[in-house]
């Protein structure tokens, strides 16, 4: 049994159906990916995996429990960590206080070892910890956001396209980290722009276009489809 | 509720036809059968009598014969028909009882309608309430007679409209209460509510029809085929509207109602141009139409008057709307970009300083011009030439009151400015407005020059407002600070909102709503506020797109995302207007 | 110069009421960005709810000081309970509605709860309160500045309640989720928070500071009146604003602000527009400015965060 099951899921804004029935498995410590141009669902998919959005109809299970009629805040507790597009890290509260927000439905005293394995994955973040979020860099931002992320001690790691907008030497320091996670066996669901070096990272690789899958497989096998290479790594 | 209504319909089965169609014989049976046994209730409860109390049952109990043919939205419709059936041979029922003084008082007649009504009611229960996929409208077939019964349709429609408004004012309260009156915590009298019952029958016979018609999808049907010929429905509108005081045998009662419909309305069409069309919501419109009201208050001659000095009318009302269009360009220019519920409460404080000053102009506590509390009294009938408004008039064998007059005028304003707001939203204006209203970024950004456009629609708005209050102030006669309160602000948008924002029929028709429900149901007078409070709150929450929505409005309203569960709209989505 | 400080004096307590109320509405604007527009009456509210208790519910002769606590309890009973049931049946079907369409509900709610107490609630209006604490007993500030008791309560009592606030939103767990839901609401879910349950404590404690402001009010001025929310409730606002709307801090500092200018304009502003008859068109005034130069308030930045 899969970790994360979604089944033939549609979600609608409105009159407006951003994901057509779309079906993937995502197995413990595997790196899956979701690639795709925008509007394809992507972050539809994930928003809707942790509870911010409901499907029209569709299933997502859990470890083989229904996860769709769960509230957003629920999810968290069952073990699923989202890092949103754009990052979205509290602008007004230091860094500290949004790592310790990611621990919100934690106890106990285990909170302050995990913000210092925080620091010591990002040490720019210790530098900044009593700084206001706002005021940090694209790159330092998107630390945190994982930072925040990985504090709830998740099972389930979904990242939002963490190297939108940043500076390529950025790009690789963030793409070491999730291949630095990956050895250490986290479950990632990773949905990026950025298809080849996403998909030479993942296990499995769905290629989502106009809310629905199109093609899936492995990552390096997708890698070397040639529609792949022609529409999303820009080769003619 | 829903549980119990789904079980409740699973016990009664196939059974619920026959039982409604059973108890709708009988509430015919017992409608045509006397009520009453003695002849101070309403009309001696004739079939025919005025309001309806025993014509009401009688024709919502015929809708049941739908059920004998199946046609879409039957079984919602006579759902609703046997609901308001009940309700209307109820109220009755206890009207008769209270008033005669006991339940002997009541006749056969009236049991038998009521236990009619309330089997009709327990079938109609049972009946599905699911609503049929929704169809286009249907028209008449193509045949040469189409055109004509079209224009018959339309002309039609008006004239119904017409007679149900006239009817509804004529129902006078009916004073058969006894001397001891109970009052129910000082607001509530139950003399005031029976004299009232007969117009509360017309007004549920006048709900329930329409419910009806909406659900089998006449109303749709029929605005359909008036949108078709709207020369034929604004021609005999006016024609309607212009024929309404020879129907009144020179009483002036209804007509002076009628012409404070006809300038609240007035007020609300142009409110509606800045909330309804460009999405600003302005809580002290009143203020702009006091200003136009003390405008003509000081300088119409009156011997109150601060300022000695008598314009002619046809310079006072655009002196008065010049003026307060000067205002909304003095309060919108620096306001105007903020945003929605900020500029809310400015134009709140706008209207509070009005009043405060308007209160304190008066020698002692401010320079002297308004009078203070007592505002400015006695203005002077209108005269225009000379014609004086003031005078009666006979025409055509049929006296007309001088309140007549005063109607007139303010049919003309009302034209006046539904002609304007109609113009405007077909313009490239009206359109800027609406975009504005939508998404002001994205309309900034195709060059639309959103400062401009509000400031433009504000300032209209303030400029009806102003010759609005200008005529106001000679048919009411005097001007006071009390007149120009918050709460009047709050009653126009109310109006606005719940006839329909951005609509011309939904102003009006709220407008009537609110101004005539409490003149005619005197025992709402002290609760009106507080029902209008929750009314208010029940329209948002069920009806945000108002009782005659715009199309366009209503997709806006009902398009909710898929994430109803989120806790804020995607980007771009949080300034647009209600 | 006296006549200045004993004015500063007056604006302070004035002030004190504004910010309470102030607090309310910046901590729902702040997390929902609704203008609770009915937020006055439930100050009002509070103060009906602790004259209801010493009229109805109190024994004759109950000690001063254990009737006061008891009256504020059954203010904020009250308070609470209209401000849960309208979170719960106005403004949360409405979520993600229009931004206009809650503020219309605010409206009705306010206009609802005005004439519901008008309405029903026995005797005349205005409603006499009884005088707990002696409002001819003065304190003396020095160079014959003079404060009496109830109004030394009023600002005693303001100054915890904020103190109290700020400290439980700065320190607090639940204080952290209210800061971050104000923030960002979809990542404050995403954090585990449940911001239903967090807008509703919004509204809770915003009721019971209002209460509060209720009950000083009532001891202060000697009377209730149904009608007494509205204009505070828009002063109030106008602080909230002032300071900057979503900022605690500001609310306070806007609360002060507001009261002393209002103070001072109607002692010192031009003849003919100074005395009572324009106190109120000055507030208004302060309030229009406001939005017009500094609509981000003295503090704010949370408006620019999240516009």
């Amino acid at each position: 049994m899969s970790m994360l099951e979604v089944r033939d899921l549609r979600v609608a804004y409105g009159a407006i159906e951003a994901i057509k029935g779309i079906s993937l498995d995502v197995d413990e410590g595997q790196v899956v990916t979701l690639i795709g141009t925008n509007g394809a669902g992507k972050t539809t998919t994930l928003r809707t995996v942790s509870g911010l959005l409901r499907p029209v109809s569709g299933e997502i299970l859990f470890d083989g429990q229904r996860l769709d009629t769960v509230k957003a805040h629920e999810i968290v507790k069952q073990g699923i960590a989202h890092s949103p597009e754009g990052r979205r890290i509290f602008p007004l509260m230091t860094v500290e206080e949004n790592l310790e927000l990611g621990a919100y439905t934690r106890k106990g005293d285990s909170i302050a070892k995990d913000v210092g394995a925080v620091f010591d994955r990002f040490p720019r973040l210790l530098e900044r910890r009593a700084q206001k979020a706002g005021t940090l860099s694209g790159g330092e931002q998107q630390m945190l956001a994982i930072g925040r992320a990985l504090m709830s001690s998740p099972r389930l790691l979904m990242l939002d396209e963490p190297s939108m907008g940043l500076s390529p030497i950025m790009i690789q320091l963030i793409f070491e980290t999730i291949a630095e996670l990956k050895s250490t066996g986290t479950t990632i669901l990773l949905v990026e722009q950025n298809a080849s070096a996403a998909l030479a990272l993942a296990d499995v690789g769905y290629v989502l276009e106009t809310g629905r899958v199109v093609l899936s497989g492995p990552g390096k096998e997708l890698l070397k489809d040639e529609n792949v290479r022609k529409a999303y790594l820009g080769e003619d | 509720m829903t549980a119990a209504g789904s079980s409740y319909r699973r016990a009664v089965g196939s059974q619920a036809r026959v039982v409604a169609l059973a108890g709708a014989v009988l509430l015919v049976v017992g409608s045509v059968l006397p009520w009453a046994r003695f002849s101070g209730f309403p009309g001696k409860m004739t079939l025919a009598g005025p309001g309806g109390a025993r014509i009401g049952p009688l024709l919502l109990a015929l809708v049941a014969a739908l059920l004998l043919r199946q046609v879409p939205g039957s079984a919602r419709a006579v759902r609703a028909a046997s609901t308001f059936a009940f309700l209307i041979t109820g109220l009755t029922v206890f009207f008769i009882g209270y008033s005669g003084g006991g339940a002997d008082y009541v006749n056969a007649g009236a049991w038998v309608a009521l236990a009619g009504a309330l089997v009709y009611l327990l079938g109609g229960l049972g009946l599905d309430p699911s609503r049929p996929a929704s169809s286009p409208p249907r028209s008449l077939p193509d045949a040469p007679w189409a055109l004509p019964a079209e224009w018959l349709l339309t002309a039609g429609s008006t004239a119904v409209a017409l007679y149900v408004f006239v009817h509804g004012l004529g129902i006078q309260s009916a004073n058969v209460g006894r001397p001891n009156d109970v009052v129910i915590r000082g607001a509530i009298s139950i003399n005031a509510l029976t004299n009232d019952g007969e117009f509360l029958a017309f007004l549920l016979l006048l709900i329930g029809l329409a419910l009806v018609a909406t659900r089998l999808g006449l109303l749709a049907d029929l605005s359909a085929i008036t949108k078709k010929h709207p020369t034929v429905f604004l021609a005999a509108g006016m024609i309607a509207a212009t024929a309404f005081p020879f129907t009144q045998n020179g009483n002036g009662y209804a007509l002076r109602i009628a012409a404070s419909i006809g300038v609240f309305a007035a007020a609300a069409v142009g409110l509606n141009i800045v909330v309804g069309l460009a999405g600003l919501l302005d809580l002290g419109y009143i203020a702009f139409f006091g200003v136009g009201a003390y405008v003509a208050a000081l300088v119409s001659g009156s011997v109150t008057s601060t300022i000695h000095t008598h314009i002619p009318f046809v310079f006072v009302i655009f002196l008065g709307a010049a003026v307060a269009g000067l205002f909304g360009i003095l309060l919108g220019a620096p306001t105007l970009r903020l945003r929605g519920d900020y500029l809310a409460i400015v134009t709140l404080g706008f209207g509070e300083i009005f009043r405060i000053t308007a209160n304190n102009l008066d020698g002692n506590s401010g320079p002297s011009l308004t009078n203070g509390p007592n505002g400015v009294s006695n203005i002077p009938d209108l005269t225009i030439g000379s014609f004086s408004f003031g005078d009666n008039h006979h025409f055509l064998g049929v006296d007309l009151p001088f309140q007549a007059n005063y109607y007139w005028l303010e049919i003309v304003v009302l034209v006046v400015v539904m002609t304007a707001f109609l113009r405007l939203s077909e313009s490239r204006i009206g359109r800027a407005w609406v975009a504005i209203r939508e998404d002001e970024l994205a309309a900034a950004a195709t060059g639309i020059n959103t400062t401009r456009l509000k400031l433009l629609a504000f300032a209209l708005g303030a400029t009806l407002a102003g010759a609005a209050g200008t005529v106001d102030a000679h048919v009411v006669k005097v001007a006071t600070p009390d007149s120009f309160t918050f709460l009047e602000s709050a009653l126009l948008l109310a109006a606005v909102i719940l006839g329909g924002m951005g609509t011309v029929p939904g102003a009006l028709v709220g407008a009537t709503i609110l101004y005539l429900i409490p003149e005619k149901l005197r025992f709402l007078q002290d609760l009106r506020l507080l029902v209008f409070g929750v009314v208010l709150v029940l329209i948002m929450r069920f009806r945000p797109e108002g009782l005659i929505p715009s199309s366009r409005r209503k997709r806006e309203f009902h398009d909710d995302s898929g994430g109803a569960d989120a806790l804020s709209m995607p980007p771009g989505h949080g300034e647009h207007m209600a | 110069m006296q006549t200045f400080l004993q004015q500063l004096v007056n604006g302070v307590v004035l002030g004190a009421t504004y910010g309470l109320v102030a607090l309310g509405y910046t901590m729902v604007y702040g997390i929902v960005q609704l203008i609770n527009f009915a937020h006055g009456e439930i100050y009002m509210l509070g103060g009906f709810g602790a004259l209801f208790t010493y009229t109805v519910l109190l024994p004759g002769g109950t000690p001063v000081v254990l009737a006061l606590v008891l009256m504020l309890l059954g203010g904020m009973v009250v308070s609470i309970t209209a401000a849960l049931l309208m979170e719960r049946f106005a403004y949360r079907p409405l979520r993600g509605a229009p931004r206009l369409a809650p503020l219309i509900t605010a409206l009705g709610v306010s206009i609802f709860l005005q004439e519901l107490v008008r309405n029903f609630y026995p005797a005349k209006s205005p409603r006499p309160f009884p005088q707990l604490v002696d409002p001819s007993h003065q304190f003396s500030l020095g160079a014959s500045v003079e404060i009496s008791a109830p109004r030394l309560l009023t600002v005693v009592v303001a100054v915890i309640g904020m103190v109290a606030l700020s400290t439980f939103v700065r320190r607090s767990r639940t204080g952290r989720a209210m800061q971050a839901t104000a923030q960002d609401p979809d990542t404050a879910r995403l954090m585990g928070i449940d911001t239903d349950r967090i807008i509703v404590t919004a509204f809770v404690l915003g009721a019971a500071l209002a209460a509060v402001s209720g009950l000083a009010s009532g001891l202060q001025f000697g009377t209730v009146d149904p009608r007494m929310g509205f204009l505070t409730g828009v002063k109030a606002f106008t602080a909230a604003v002032l300071g900057g709307i979503g900022n605690i801090s500001g609310a306070v500092l806007g609360g002060f602000t507001l009261g002393i200018v209002e103070v001072m304009a109607t002692q010192y502003a031009p003849d003919p527009f100074s005395g009572g008859a324009w106190k109120d068109a000055w507030a208004f005034v302060v309030l229009i400015l406001v939005l017009v130069f500094r609509p981000s308030g003295l503090l704010g930045e949370r408006v620019a965060a999240r516009a």
